[in-house]
C-alpha cells in the first residue's frame, strides 16, 4: 500500500437523526483497501453508517465520498460498489440464478452469462442455482445474495452482517474468499456481532458506540491505547501465592490476585516489562512455570471495555 | 430498464390478481349486454354516466390500477428489496418509467379489452364510438398508475389515500362540486372520450380535446416525474 | 449483630398469574390501539382520524342545514322540505364506514400474520379463538364508536336547535334506541366482513381494494340488473347490494326507508327477510371468520 494513497470512502463529519434521536454523531474515518471490520453492539449506528457510506440513506450533516465522489444521488458510482444489506428478503418467486443474472443485469455487466457462472461458483451454489429461492435455507439465500453483490466484481464491498444464517463451514470458506478479495485489491467493509470472525478476518476495525467511532485501526493497538486499562496475564505456576508475593514488587504491576482454581491473575499496565521481569523471577523463587496467557488480547476485550466505558 | 420492468411484470401479475382483474373487468361487458337485451333499454345518457362515467372510469379503472400500482414499489418497501434496485447505475427515471409500463401492460389489457367490448356492444359495433372507450380507458391507466404509483413510493397508507381519492375525491365530491372536477382523472378520461367521438356524453360540458391530451400527458408525466424525484431523495430501506 | 447479604441478581417472579382473561384483555386493547392508531405516531392516526372527522362532518353539515331550515322556515320546515334524518345519516355514511372498515380493518390481522407476532400470541394461554374475538371485539368498539358519535352529535344539534328542546327530546326520544342499534348492526356487519377479508392474506393492500371493490361495484352491478330485470328476482338481485345490507335493516329499524335505499328493488321485500338476510351475512362470516383462527397453533 502506498503511503499517501488517497482514500477509498472517507467519511467527514456525518450526523445522522431522527426527530430526536441521534443515531450517528459526528464520525469521521477514512477507509482504504483492504478488509474493515465495523463493529458495535445493538442499536450503535452501525447500520445507519453503512446505509449512508452507501447512499442510501441521507446524512444529517457531513460528507461522504467515494473514490473523492459523493456517494448520495451518484448512480453511476454503484459500478464499483457492491453492497449486501442486513435485510435477507429475496424475490421469492425467482430462481437463484435468476437473482444473480437480474442484479449483474442492472449493473451494467457485459458478459453476463459468465460473470453469473463465476459469482456462483464463488459462493459454492452452483447446484441449487436453478431452484426457486423460497426453498433455499437461510444461509443459501444469503450466499445468493453474496454471489449478486459480487456479480459485477466491484471494487468496493460494504456487507452488513454478511455472516448470518451461516454454517461454520461456510464460515470458514466465506473468510477465504473476503481474504482473497482483499488481495486483490479491492475494499472490503463488513459489519458484523461475530467478533472472532471480525478479529480473523479484518486489517482495521472501526468501533462505533452510541453512535460516536469509540476506537479506529488494528486491535491490539486500540488496545494498547487504552493505557487506563491495565492487562490481565494469567499464570499457571507450582506456587502461585509464592510467585505472587514476589511478582507485586514490580513497579510494571498494579494488582495481582489468586483464582479459585488456583490461577494467578496478575494486572500490569506494562506487559513488556512483565515479559522479561516474570520468568527472572520465577527462576529466582524455583518456581515452575507451567502458562503464561493474555486474558484480554483479544477483540472481545477490547470491544467490552470501549462499550462498558 | 428491461430488467425493471421484467421483474414488475412477475411481481405484479400473480394468479389471484389475474382472477379479480378479469371479474372487475368482464362486469361492464355482462351489463352492457344484459342492457341491450332488456325490453327498456336505458338511453345513451343513462348508460355512459351510469356504466362508463361511474362504473367503469368511476370505480373499476382506479381500483384495478390502484391494487397493482400502490404495489409497484409499495411491495419493494415493505419487502426491503427496494435497494436492489436502487443500488445500480441506472438513472432513477430507468426505474420509475418501466414500473409504469409494467403497470399498464398489466392492466391495461384487461381495461382495455373490457372498455372496447363494452363499446362495442353498447354503441352498436360503431367504431369511432368503441374507438374513444378504449383510447380513454388507456388514457386513464396512465394517468392513475402514475399517481399511484407515485403515491405507493411517498406513502405507506398510499392504498388508504388512494381508496378515499376515489370513492371520496372522483366519486363523491365530483359529482357535487363542478370545480373539483377540474381536478379529476375521470373527468379528462371523460373529455378525451367525448373529443374523440362527440356523441359521447353530448350532456355534459367539456374541455376541448386538445386540453384533455395535454392534461393527460402532464398528468402522467408530472406524477413520474415526482416518483422519479422522490426515488432519488428518499431514504431507501 | 447479625447481617444478611441479599441476592439482589435474577429472581423469579412468583406473583399472581392472571390467565386467559388478562391475556384476552390484552389483545383487546392492542387491537384499540392499532385501530385508532394510539401510541404508534402521528402518521398512524391519520387515516382513522379522518375518517371519524369525515363522518362527524356530515352529521354537523346536517345539523346546520336543518337548524338553518328550521329557523328561517319555521318549526317543522325541516320535515317538511324533506331534510335527512338520523334514519337518511346512516345511508348516507354507510359507504364511508365500509371504506373505513376496508382500510383500517386489516390493520388488525394482516399486520400480526405478516411479522410472525401471531405465534408470539399463541404461545401464552391464549387461544386462536380467543385471539380472533378479542380482535373482532377490539374493530367492533372502534366501529361502533365511528357509528354512534355522529349520530349522537345530530340528535343534540337536534335538540337544541329546536324551539323547545325538552319538547323535542320527549317526542323524539325513540330515535336514540333506533340509532343506536342501527348503528350497532351497520358495525357488526362491517367488521365482521373487513375482518374474514383480511384473514385470507397479509398484505393489507390487497384486502382494502377487494372489500371496497367489492362494495363499491356491486351496487350499480346488482341495482342495474335488479332493475332490468324486475319482478322478485330483481328484488332479490338488489338485495346482493353489500352496501344496502345493513340500511335495510336501518329501514325497519325506523320504519321507514332512507333516501339511499329508497330505488332499490329490495325495499319491496318484508322486513324479516331483510333481517334475516343480514343475519346471514354477518354470522356466517363470522362463523368463518373464527373457523379460520380457532384450530391455529404456534
Amino acid at each position: 500500500m502506498i503511503a499517501n494513497a488517497e482514500p477509498v470512502i472517507r467519511v467527514n463529519g456525518v450526523s445522522r437523526w431522527f426527530g430526536s434521536v441521534v443515531a450517528v454523531s459526528e464520525v469521521s474515518f477514512d477507509i482504504m483497501p483492504g478488509i474493515t471490520g465495523l463493529l458495535g453492539p445493538n442499536g450503535a449506528g452501525k447500520t445507519t453508517l453503512l446505509r449512508m457510506m452507501t447512499g442510501l440513506a441521507a446524512t444529517s450533516t457531513g460528507t461522504v465520498t467515494v473514490f473523492g465522489e459523493p456517494v448520495r444521488d451518484n448512480p453511476p458510482l454503484y459500478k464499483r460498489i457492491g453492497v449486501m444489506s442486513e435485510h435477507e428478503t429475496v424475490y421469492g418467486f425467482m430462481k437463484g440464478r435468476e437473482f444473480v443474472t437480474m442484479m449483474g443485469s442492472l449493473r451494467g455487466v457485459t458478459d453476463l452469462e459468465d460473470a453469473v457462472d463465476r459469482a456462483i461458483g464463488l459462493v459454492d451454489l452452483a447446484d441449487a442455482q436453478h431452484r426457486s429461492m423460497e426453498t433455499y435455507s437461510r444461509g443459501m439465500r444469503q450466499r445468493m445474495r453474496l454471489a449478486a453483490t459480487l456479480v459485477h466484481e466491484p471494487e468496493i464491498l460494504i456487507l452488513d452482517e454478511p455472516l448470518n444464517g451461516a454454517d461454520p463451514r461456510q464460515r470458514v470458506h466465506f473468510k477465504h474468499l473476503l481474504h482473497t478479495l482483499a488481495e486483490q485489491g479491492r475494499t472490503i467493509v463488513l459489519s458484523s456481532h461475530i467478533l472472532e470472525e471480525v478479529e480473523q478476518v479484518a486489517d482495521t476495525v472501526l468501533l462505533i458506540v452510541n453512535g460516536k467511532l469509540a476506537a479506529s485501526g488494528g486491535f491490539r493497538a486500540i488496545r494498547a491505547a487504552l493505557n487506563q486499562r491495565p492487562y490481565h496475564v494469567r499464570v499457571l505456576c507450582d506456587s502461585p501465592r509464592k510467585l505472587a508475593a514476589a511478582v507485586v514488587t514490580l513497579e510494571s504491576v498494579d494488582a495481582v490476585h489468586v483464582d479459585p482454581d488456583g490461577a494467578l491473575i496478575v494486572l500490569s499496565r506494562n506487559v513488556l516489562d512483565l515479559q522479561i521481569e516474570l520468568p527472572r523471577l520465577a527462576q529466582a523463587q524455583s518456581i515452575g512455570l507451567r502458562r503464561v496467557e493474555p486474558l484480554d488480547d483479544s477483540l472481545e476485550s477490547v470491544f467490552g471495555y470501549l462499550v462498558e466505558n | 430498464m428491461i430488467a425493471v420492468y421484467r421483474l414488475t411484470l412477475r411481481q405484479l401479475s400473480g394468479r389471484w390478481r389475474i382472477s379479480i382483474m378479469t371479474v372487475l373487468a368482464s362486469l361492464p361487458v355482462i351489463i352492457a349486454l344484459l342492457m341491450l337485451a332488456a325490453d327498456d333499454a336505458p338511453s345513451v345518457e343513462e348508460f355512459e354516466t351510469a356504466i362508463l362515467g361511474a362504473m367503469f372510469a368511476g370505480s373499476i379503472v382506479p381500483l384495478v390500477v390502484l391494487a397493482i400500482a400502490a404495489a409497484a414499489f409499495g411491495n419493494e418497501i415493505e419487502d426491503r428489496t427496494l435497494a436492489n434496485l436502487t443500488i445500480s447505475p441506472v438513472p432513477r427515471w430507468k426505474i420509475t418509467l418501466p414500473k409504469l409500463l409494467a403497470i399498464i401492460s398489466i392492466a391495461g389489457p384487461f381495461i382495455a379489452i373490457s372498455a372496447l367490448l363494452t363499446g362495442h356492444v353498447a354503441f352498436l359495433g360503431e367504431w369511432p364510438a368503441t374507438l374513444a372507450v378504449g383510447v380513454a380507458a388507456i388514457a386513464a391507466v396512465a394517468m392513475y398508475g402514475s399517481m399511484f404509483v407515485w403515491l405507493g413510493l411517498v406513502s405507506t397508507q398510499a392504498i388508504g389515500a388512494g381508496l378515499l381519492y376515489i370513492v371520496l375525491w372522483e366519486g363523491f365530491f365530483s359529482g357535487f362540486i363542478s370545480g373539483v372536477r377540474l381536478l379529476s382523472i375521470r373527468f379528462y378520461a371523460i373529455a378525451l372520450m367525448h373529443g374523440i367521438d362527440e356523441r359521447r356524453f353530448a350532456h355534459l360540458e367539456h374541455v376541448p380535446l386538445s386540453v384533455a391530451i395535454g392534461v393527460t400527458l402532464l398528468v402522467s408525466g408530472g406524477f413520474l416525474y415526482l416518483a422519479t424525484l422522490k426515488l432519488r431523495r428518499m431514504d431507501v430501506p | 449483630m447479625t447481617g444478611t447479604v441479599f441476592d439482589i441478581g435474577y429472581q423469579r417472579y412468583t406473583g399472581e398469574r392472571e390467565g386467559r382473561s388478562r391475556g384476552r384483555l390484552a389483545v383487546f386493547k392492542d387491537g384499540l390501539r392499532t385501530a385508532l392508531g394510539l401510541g404508534r405516531g402521528s402518521r398512524a392516526k391519520v387515516l382513522p382520524w379522518i375518517f371519524i372527522g369525515i363522518l362527524a362532518a356530515i352529521a354537523i353539515i346536517m345539523s346546520l342545514v336543518i337548524g338553518a331550515a328550521e329557523r328561517f322556515g319555521g318549526p317543522g320546515a325541516a320535515e317538511t322540505a324533506n331534510l335527512p334524518t338520523h334514519s337518511d345519516y346512516n345511508g348516507i355514511a354507510s359507504i364511508i364506514l365500509f371504506v373505513f372498515a376496508a382500510i383500517v380493518g386489516p390493520e388488525l390481522l394482516c399486520r400480526d400474520k405478516r411479522d410472525g407476532v401471531i405465534n408470539l400470541y399463541l404461545v401464552r394461554p391464549l387461544t386462536g379463538s380467543d385471539y380472533i374475538a378479542s380482535r373482532w371485539a377490539a374493530f367492533m368498539t372502534v366501529m361502533t364508536g365511528a357509528a354512534w358519535l355522529p349520530q349522537i352529535i345530530l340528535f343534540i344539534a337536534l335538540s337544541m336547535s329546536a324551539p323547545k328542546p325538552i319538547e323535542y327530546i320527549s317526542g323524539h326520544w325513540l330515535d336514540v334506541p333506533r340509532f343506536l342499534l342501527a348503528g350497532l348492526a351497520m358495525a357488526a356487519y362491517a367488521t365482521t366482513l373487513a375482518l374474514l377479508a383480511a384473514s385470507f392474506t397479509s398484505r393489507r393492500a390487497y384486502v382494502s381494494v377487494f372489500l371496497v371493490g367489492l362494495f363499491v361495484i356491486t351496487a350499480p352491478f346488482t341495482l342495474g340488473l335488479a332493475e332490468e330485470i324486475g319482478g322478485t328476482v330483481g328484488r332479490w338481485i338488489s338485495m346482493f347490494n353489500l352496501t344496502s345490507i345493513p340500511v335495510h335493516v336501518n329501514d325497519v329499524i325506523f320504519g321507514q326507508v332512507s333516501e339511499v335505499t329508497e330505488d332499490a328493488p329490495a325495499r319491496e321485500l318484508a322486513a324479516w327477510i331483510k333481517v334475516a338476510w343480514f343475519f346471514a351475512w354477518t354470522l356466517i362470516p363470522g362463523f368463518v371468520l373464527w373457523a379460520r383462527y380457532r384450530r391455529l397453533t404456534p
